[in-house]
């Protein structure tokens, strides 16, 4: 190693000493904050790691393509499935995302183009309370309002409890990217004589799509792990739904009886059944990744 | 009160240039007449006084370029700067007569020959016609614009002058050759002097109103 | 405040009058930006608008075209007489006035959604225009008109935000013209530009206004000089002094408007 090079008294007037006491100090402090940083990182990482291999590993011995494709049978019976769990939880989804993607999408664009009228402010904090709203209780609503009369626990009610769910999620994702879409191109749009209806449309949703599509997948997500509201509304079922005024398994409450079931080969199902359901969530999470990241690359301006 | 401007300290330059050939040329102009009217020769001086008035013109036109080119002004600035710049070869041209009086002066002898009336003709002319530049460089002083237009009635005096001299000069029996010559070519250049310094004023009335105007 | 001397034009012009305003006001909320403007806008020539910040010049010409009024809290009295009509009468649609009367804003702001062909065309487009021939032709004509084409005729379908700052003021520009209004309002347009590019879009102006009538702000009084032939100066909501360009520059009537342009304030 090479000697460091020393200064000598004499090439300076002055002497300087550096405080050495001060500096060591902060540098201790420095590299004790770092690593309690990174413990904490660590500490919230390590219940989702451990989830994750939990369910992979008693999981993954349940999946297999039949596993995907066929009818639940009963207990010890191989060749069960959990196509049924599947399907249901999809259609349920997708009828919930027909009802709240137009509604929250036309609430996103009152709040945003509509932001300073008081029914704006009003409506927007009913909206947040009704995001926090605890799940169970959305089901017990949609159980009085439909399921009860009708006498019929159905998938469409499943569908219009999980809708609660996703609505007020894309209301405010909604409003809060199209507002910060630039008031300047509204008024560009506007300056050139397009009314102002094709403008929200044409040129702020357009700019907005990001956000929207954004918010709409992660509501997805959130609906597809639910379970409360599905269990007053959809119940469940052993057989795939003929029509959707029929009851209809879900993935999360066949997770639900099958690993509060004291069988075995049910238990084993339910984890295969939880790897399925962290698998979509993971694919709809990917999805978001992948959608924002192609249109901003290919964009100097990110809105 | 008014916060000074960036164009300020270039414009109080040129104006402390023409302000300071004005009264150059006002003692050119009074040493020459005297010469002429006293019989002294004083050419020398004359001619050494009328480069330095064209050379302040020469300063006082690249002051006003520059300020032109780098300061954009307007309005009154720029009427300023141009008029300034004009003025500067109406002095400098006064010079230049200041300069052909004392030639003619030492060249013909100027009133030396000539019969006491023609001296007193030219006398009175020449001390109105001194009178008017003296108004034009006060009004220039002070953008006086009531003082500049009062030169046109003391212009026009000077111009009846004029044309009574040169009438009587005709009608009468003064036959010597060196007075006439002399006393028309100095009348004529005291007319010249006249108009202008009378230009001088007119140059202030634009910068004042921004009218451009005739006072002869 | 002063004489409010208001010259009309010399009689060697013979230019009609395009667009007036009478008596107008604006507010926002209670605060009132404009006291009652009188302004006359000559046909194909350019006027400038030229006033200290806050004299409210930005809110006049955005009352020109009924964009004032897009903001919340915003109110506008009396009239703006195009072509002999009050635009604000409740009979006239403002949508198709502002496709009569056209706006750059001080920010260049292109669709970043979309390419340069599409950023030309967006108002024709937007309309409902398919028709491939007539965007084509359209497109290609603002962007002369702009002086944009020759730079960008390659490369038209790329997206409109991967030109310069002055390239896209001009695909602005371009877009603003391609609707083929009458009048076209700008709105600084150079303030955040550079020399060159300011250059560029100064002289597009100079021939644009043979076919259209331009009204221009700025707060920049050498373009003011340099661009219009008209100018009006504003101060605190109301206009101070309206007149030739030359005569304006070179002996103002109003000692408030001498005042400014010789830059005692500003």
């Amino acid at each position: 190693m090479e000697p460091k090079l020393k200064l000598k008294k004499d090439m300076l007037t002055t002497e300087y000493s550096l405080p050495t006491g001060i500096s060591f100090w902060r540098k201790i402090v420095n590299k004790l904050m770092t690593v309690l940083v990174i413990i904490a990182v660590i500490l919230a990482i390590i219940p989702l790691i451990l989830i994750l291999g939990d369910v992979i590993i008693k999981g993954a011995p349940a999946l297999s393509i039949g596993f995907l494709t066929h009818l639940q049978k009963p207990p010890n019976v191989s060749g069960g499935g959990i196509a049924n769990a599947i399907v249901g939880t999809f259609t349920m989804v997708g009828i919930a995302a027909l009802i709240s993607v137009p509604i929250g999408i036309g609430a996103g664009v009152f709040f945003s183009e509509w932001s300073s009228s008081k029914i704006s402010t009003v409506s927007g904090f009913m909206n947040d309370v009704l995001t926090g709203f605890p799940s169970i209780v959305l089901g017990l609503f949609v159980f009085v309002i439909i399921v009860y009369p009708t006498k019929q626990f159905s998938a469409f009610a499943g569908g219009v409890a999980l809708s609660f769910v996703m609505l007020p999620i894309i209301a405010r994702t909604t409003g809060e990217s199209l507002k910060l879409v630039p008031t300047t191109l509204r008024e560009a749009s506007m300056a050139l004589g397009i009314p102002r209806w094709k403008t929200v449309l044409r040129v702020v949703i357009s700019n907005g799509k990001n956000g929207l599509l954004t918010g709409i997948l992660l509501s997805v997500a959130r609906a597809t792990g639910e379970t409360a509201p599905i269990l007053l509304t959809a119940s469940t079922s052993i057989y795939f739904a003929k029509s959707i005024f029929q009851p209809t398994a879900s993935l999360t409450v066949l997770i639900y009886n099958y690993a509060t079931s004291p069988y075995a080969s049910w238990q084993t199902q339910a984890w295969g059944a939880a790897l399925v359901l962290i698998l979509i969530m993971l694919g709809l999470n990917l999805l978001v990744k992948l959608t924002i990241g192609r249109n901003v690359a290919g964009k100097r301006m990110d809105i | 009160m008014a916060m000074s401007r960036i164009i300020d300290h270039g414009l109080e330059e040129q104006s402390v240039l023409i302000t300071k050939m004005g009264e150059l040329t006002f003692e050119t102009l009074v040493l020459s007449v005297q010469g002429y009217l006293k019989d002294k020769s004083v050419q020398e001086e004359i001619s050494e006084m009328s480069d330095t008035l064209s050379a302040m013109a020469d300063k006082i036109d690249d002051k006003g370029f520059e300020l032109i080119a780098r300061f954009q002004p307007v309005a009154t600035d720029l009427r300023t700067i141009k008029s300034y710049m004009k003025i500067g070869n109406d002095f400098a041209r006064l010079g230049r007569y200041a300069l052909d009086i004392s030639f003619i002066n030492d060249e013909l002898g100027g009133l030396r020959e000539c019969a006491s009336w023609c001296k007193d003709d030219v006398k009175e002319m020449s001390e109105k016609v001194l009178e008017t530049v003296g108004i034009s460089i006060d009004s220039l002083r002070k953008h006086d614009m009531t003082l500049a237009k009062s030169i046109s009635q003391t212009e026009r005096e000077v111009d009846k002058m004029y044309v009574d001299y040169l009438q009587k000069l005709t009608g009468s029996e003064e036959n010597n050759n060196k007075c006439v010559i002399s006393s028309v070519l100095m009348t004529r250049y005291l007319e010249r002097i006249a108009d202008h310094a009378t230009y001088v004023c007119e140059s202030i009335v634009y910068v004042v109103t921004g009218e451009k105007i005739t006072l002869s | 405040m002063g004489e409010q001397k208001i010259s009309y034009y010399k009689n060697s012009d013979l230019s009609s009058v395009k667009l007036a305003t009478k008596d107008l006001k604006a507010r926002f909320g209670k605060l009132q930006v404009l006291k009652g403007i009188n302004l006359n806008f000559p046909e194909n020539r350019v006027t400038a608008i030229m006033g200290p910040s806050g004299c409210g010049k930005t809110t006049l010409i955005r009352c020109l075209n009924r964009i004032h009024e897009l903001t919340p809290g915003a109110k506008v009295e009396g009239e703006v007489i195009l072509d002999g009509v009050n635009i604000y009468s409740p009979q006239v649609d403002p949508v198709s006035i502002r496709r009569r009367i056209g706006m750059v804003f001080q920010k260049a702001n292109p669709f970043p959604t979309m390419s340069i062909y599409d950023n030309a065309v967006a108002g024709l487009k937007l309309a409902g225009v398919r028709n491939k021939e007539i965007l084509d032709n359209l497109a290609e004509k603002s962007l002369r008109m702009a002086f944009l084409w020759d730079e960008v005729k390659d490369i038209l379908k790329k997206p409109g935000t991967n030109l310069s700052g002055g390239q896209q003021q001009r695909l602005c520009i371009a877009r603003a013209l391609a609707v083929e209004p009458e009048i076209i309002l700008m709105d600084e347009p150079c303030s955040a530009l550079d020399p060159i590019a300011t250059a560029k879009i100064e002289e597009s102006i100079a021939s644009l206004k043979k076919e259209f009538t331009i009204v221009i702000v700025t707060h920049n009084l050498q373009q003011a000089a340099r661009v219009s032939d008209y100018t009006a100066f504003m101060y605190l909501g109301q206009l101070i002094e309206f007149g030739d360009t030359k005569d304006i520059f070179e002996y103002p009537n109003n000692s408030l408007t001498e005042k400014y342009i010789t830059g005692e304030f500003g």
